[in-house]
């Protein structure tokens, strides 16, 4: 029943997008506001705008040619090779190459900063040993195989990007950034973007704006797009906003390190049967989303029942012993109130199992055996998204293809191999949402959540 | 002046044949329900006798799906004959209670379409095992006062399709469809064996990439038209593709070109209108060739249309406006409010016999339609029913024989393209 009431919400959010329209008119400047960091994930709205991938995600999760036209797997999945569109210039007018592109990619590699610095962090290391240009196109060469690289060159981290003359990121993109004034950043548009030149003749975005800011800006008229966290969609709904809600995105994870009290697996097993999902997603994030035990959600596995949910103090206590565990801390991965919020019911949780919890204060650098953390989702397919989240949590290469029979079987093996550790406690997919303003005709939101802005166009603009 | 004919065809007659065909379909639809889930109920019962072994089990079945509900007892009795058929028995007998054996099966659903789970539960232990299903559709009609329209799924795509026709080609017929960067051409399959297609579906033949000098507009548009001394034309924003039928085979060639795109075809000698297209957006310039002698504003698009004084020019305007040139002058048209901004005019054999299919114009609060209208004077006059379109259509274009449109709907979450034959059946 939840999962229809999932399915058909889904269906309300992408039909709104779907809507009877007429052509998009060009023109005018869509005004964007974003508490976030404009070139960091979750959203890096500028980044999407300024960027582009040698692949996009379709909404079934294969990977559609972007940068690249072309690809093939060589030497059993150890060696890809991406042929590079030809034409696409950066938005200084340099052509783009295989070469910078195989540098562009290096460099992102060189600059990852590792896993567990949270959502915003690049993942793990690059699933590939190097990288070159070869004539027209690039080629991957990688120490293990990797099926999936197509999908995983989709996501945003793997943008190419130049450094322009005067230390500027440029890319190809449909948008330029032109300035920063006044705490917004300006993107005109690309008239010779290889993707065609965006409605939009320019972007305004406002940055690192708390979301009761943003709310007052729409309803004034001036911002056309701001977001509304999962935990205020009702509250948006009772405003009359227009909301565009995606499909679950952000997964809220409870990771237990199997070190000291928790390097025994009951004792994982245990802190994870305490967990009330069901209290998180009634109470804390006012009934959105879906509660989980799985790495992917539903919509996108169509296995995630399989894997049990509900909580089993009794069990729990019995995992668990007698034993008296001395105080363990709680992080959380963001400052929100309502992530503490949110770690503070999980820690009210575990000591009804017996463990001694203290929440760690927002901005802590205080390590910690449990970690509260929010985790964004990009892959749109179901293999890339599995690769992703082991990614994300520092799992690369964790557990192995042993199903047999159909993909979705294999996979749920794969990831059952690595729930299994209990070092990974999945508790609820969230959606991210935003409000649209009159003025923005066809909005709609990526695969990831994010608003798509190079398609959006304006009311009355010619 | 209509002509006395003897024992002319009753109106009655009409209906009790359409009867005849209704009560005909309406007693093949729990067949052709059976025959949907045939073969992947027999694959799960295989899958699942694999895990069982043969004996007594205890089946369950929930869905998670977006199935009809009917459905669900159609797929149980499938997949209880076919568990027979493997040795296990399932039902509420009491070896079947006491056995310990539990089938459970969940029919969900993912991205990629259905996906039925299957939990064996022997004690302790749970197997499972999966089978990806696919989901199937549809013809849809809307009744209205004076004509029907209707509407049949010829094609899916997953790439974006700008306008598809069908050309014959001596005695084979071809659909050539339009994409921004390629031209395909299928040919109706005579049961390709293996592939599980139903014979006369529309099966891939040759594909022609198209290479534009520059990017082409985000909005990207395109036509297909009948040519005189070859197959067809192709227009796209700054490109101009040609299709040449040598032998069985089709040859297509493309070169950037700013020819202007034809309007309407040349009638008894005259040149036909001809509008230029800004290769940089989603529009036609406004002007002409040869043109009324008038400026004209952009405008989305514009097709001919008979008038009692002979043939007219109807034109969607940039600005929202309907208009319409007839004898040299330009003017308004009423009642075209909630029109979008994609029509073709088809001629039929009701009413007036010419009616203009139109879009939806953003109004509806989801989904979008299409609705045929007449044009009486200035003004005009729905004539059918609104038929309800799931997704956004982004393009119309009138048949080549003028009789029904080519009508593609965009279709989200998987995103799709969908190629519809769209008719007017009068009531």
């Amino acid at each position: 029943m939840h999962r229809r009431f999932v399915i058909s919400a889904l269906c309300v959010c992408l039909t709104l997008s779907a809507a009877a329209r007429t052509r998009p008119h060009y023109g005018g400047t869509l005004r964007v506001e974003t508490a976030g960091d404009p070139w960091q994930m979750p959203d890096g709205i500028a980044r999407r705008l300024v960027l582009d991938t040698l692949t996009t995600a379709s909404d079934t999760g294969g990977a559609q040619p972007a940068l690249a036209v072309r690809w093939e797997s060589q030497n059993a999945g150890h060696r890809w090779e991406f042929w590079i569109r030809p034409g696409v210039h950066f938005q200084d007018g340099e052509a783009l190459t295989s070469d910078t592109v195989a540098a562009a990619l290096t460099d992102v590699c060189s600059r990852q900063t590792g896993v567990g610095a949270g959502a915003g962090a690049a993942s793990g290391a690059c699933p590939w040993r190097t990288v070159r240009g070869v004539g027209a196109s690039v080629v991957f060469i990688s120490d293990s195989p990797v099926p999936d690289l197509p999908e995983l060159l989709a996501q945003t981290e793997f943008a190419v990007a130049r450094q322009d003359a005067s230390g500027a990121v440029i890319g190809t993109g449909p948008f330029r950034v032109t300035g920063f004034a006044n705490g917004a950043l300006t993107l005109v548009a690309n008239d010779d973007c290889w993707s065609g030149r965006p409605f939009a003749d320019a972007v305004e975005l406002r940055t690192r704006r708390a979301v009761r800011d943003q709310w007052l800006d729409l309803s004034v008229g001036k911002a056309d797009i701001v977001e509304v966290p999962p935990e205020l969609l009702r509250q948006a709904e009772q405003q009359h906003m227009n909301v565009l809600v995606s499909r679950p995105v952000d997964l809220l994870a409870l990771t237990i390190a199997p070190e000291g009290w928790f390097a025994s697996r009951e004792m994982r097993q245990a802190a994870a049967l305490a967990v009330d999902r069901t209290a998180l997603y009634n109470v804390i994030f006012q009934k959105q989303g879906e509660v989980t035990a799985s790495l992917l959600p539903e919509s996108l596995s169509g296995y995630a029942f399989l894997f049990a949910s509900d909580r089993d103090l009794d069990r729990a206590r019995a995992l668990r012993g007698g034993a008296t565990t001395a105080a363990m801390m709680l992080g959380v991965d963001d400052n929100s109130s309502t992530m503490q919020l949110a770690a503070e019911r999980l820690a009210l949780n575990l000591h009804e199992a017996g463990f001694s919890v203290q929440v760690l204060a927002a901005g802590s650098r205080q390590t910690s055996a449990l970690a509260l953390r929010r985790v964004h989702l990009e892959a749109a397919g179901a293999q890339a998204a599995l690769d992703e989240m082991l990614s994300r949590f520092g799992q690369n290469g964790a557990g192995s293809m042993t199903g047999t029979g159909t993909d979705a079987a294999a996979l749920w093996q794969q990831e059952r191999g690595v729930l299994e550790n209990e070092t990974i406690v999945p508790l609820l997919w969230l959606p991210r949402a935003w409000a649209v303003g009159e003025r923005v005709r066809d909005p709609r939101l990526l695969s990831d959540g994010a608003p798509d802005l190079s398609d959006a166009s304006l009311e009355g603009a010619k | 002046m209509t002509s006395a004919r003897y024992n002319p065809p009753q109106r009655m007659m009409d209906k009790m044949r359409w009867a005849v065909v209704v009560a005909v379909l309406v007693g093949l639809l729990p067949a052709a329900h059976a025959a949907n889930w045939e073969q992947p109920a027999g694959d799960l019962a295989k899958q699942i006798a694999a895990l069982t072994g043969p004996g007594p089990a205890r089946l369950t079945i929930r869905d998670e799906s977006s199935l009809p509900a009917g459905e669900m007892p159609v797929i149980r009795r499938l997949l209880e004959r076919d568990l027979r058929g493997f040795g296990v028995v399932t039902g509420a007998s009491d070896s079947a209670t006491l056995s310990g054996t539990l089938i459970r099966v969940t029919l969900s659903e993912n991205l990629q379409g259905g996906l039925w789970v299957a939990e064996v539960v022997e004690g302790t232990e749970t197997r499972v095992t999966m089978l990806p299903v696919a989901l199937g559709a549809v013809v849809a009609v809307s009744s209205g006062s004076a004509l029907t329209l209707r509407r049949t799924l010829m094609i899916t795509e997953s790439e974006p399709v700008l306008d598809a026709q069908l050309f014959s080609v001596g005695t084979l017929q071809r659909l050539v469809v339009l994409e921004p960067d390629r031209i395909v051409t299928y040919i109706r399959s005579a049961a390709v064996l293996g592939s599980g297609m139903a014979s006369g579906s529309w099966v891939v033949d040759q594909r022609f990439a198209i290479s534009a000098g520059r990017p082409l507009p985000r909005d990207v548009r395109g036509e297909l038209v009948a040519a005189q001394d070859h197959l067809f034309d192709a227009y796209l924003p700054g490109v101009m593709c040609s299709g040449t039928n040598t032998g069985a085979q089709v040859g297509v060639a493309c070169a950037d070109s700013d020819d202007p795109w034809p309007l309407t075809a040349p009638v008894a000698g005259a040149i036909g209108q001809r509008a230029f297209y800004n290769a940089l957006r989603d529009f036609f310039t406004g002007v002409l060739a040869p043109g009324f002698g008038m400026e004209l504003p952009p405008f989305y698009g514009a097709s001919g249309i008979p008038r009692p004084t002979g043939t007219g020019l109807l034109l969607n305007m940039v600005d929202g406006r309907v208009m319409l040139i007839e004898n040299n002058v330009l003017k308004p048209v009423a009642g075209a409010n909630d029109w979008g901004s994609d029509f073709a005019v088809i001629r039929s054999e009701c009413g007036t016999g010419v009616q203009v299919l139109v879009s939806g114009s953003g109004s509806a609060a989801s989904g979008d339609s299409l609705r045929a209208y007449e044009l009486v004077g200035r003004e005009a006059i729905a004539v059918s029913a609104s038929l309800p379109v799931e997704g956004a259509v982004v393009a119309i274009h009138a048949g080549q024989d003028g009789r029904g449109a080519t009508v593609v709907v965009r279709r989200d979450a998987p995103l799709r393209y969908e190629v519809w034959d769209a008719s007017a059946l009068c009531n």
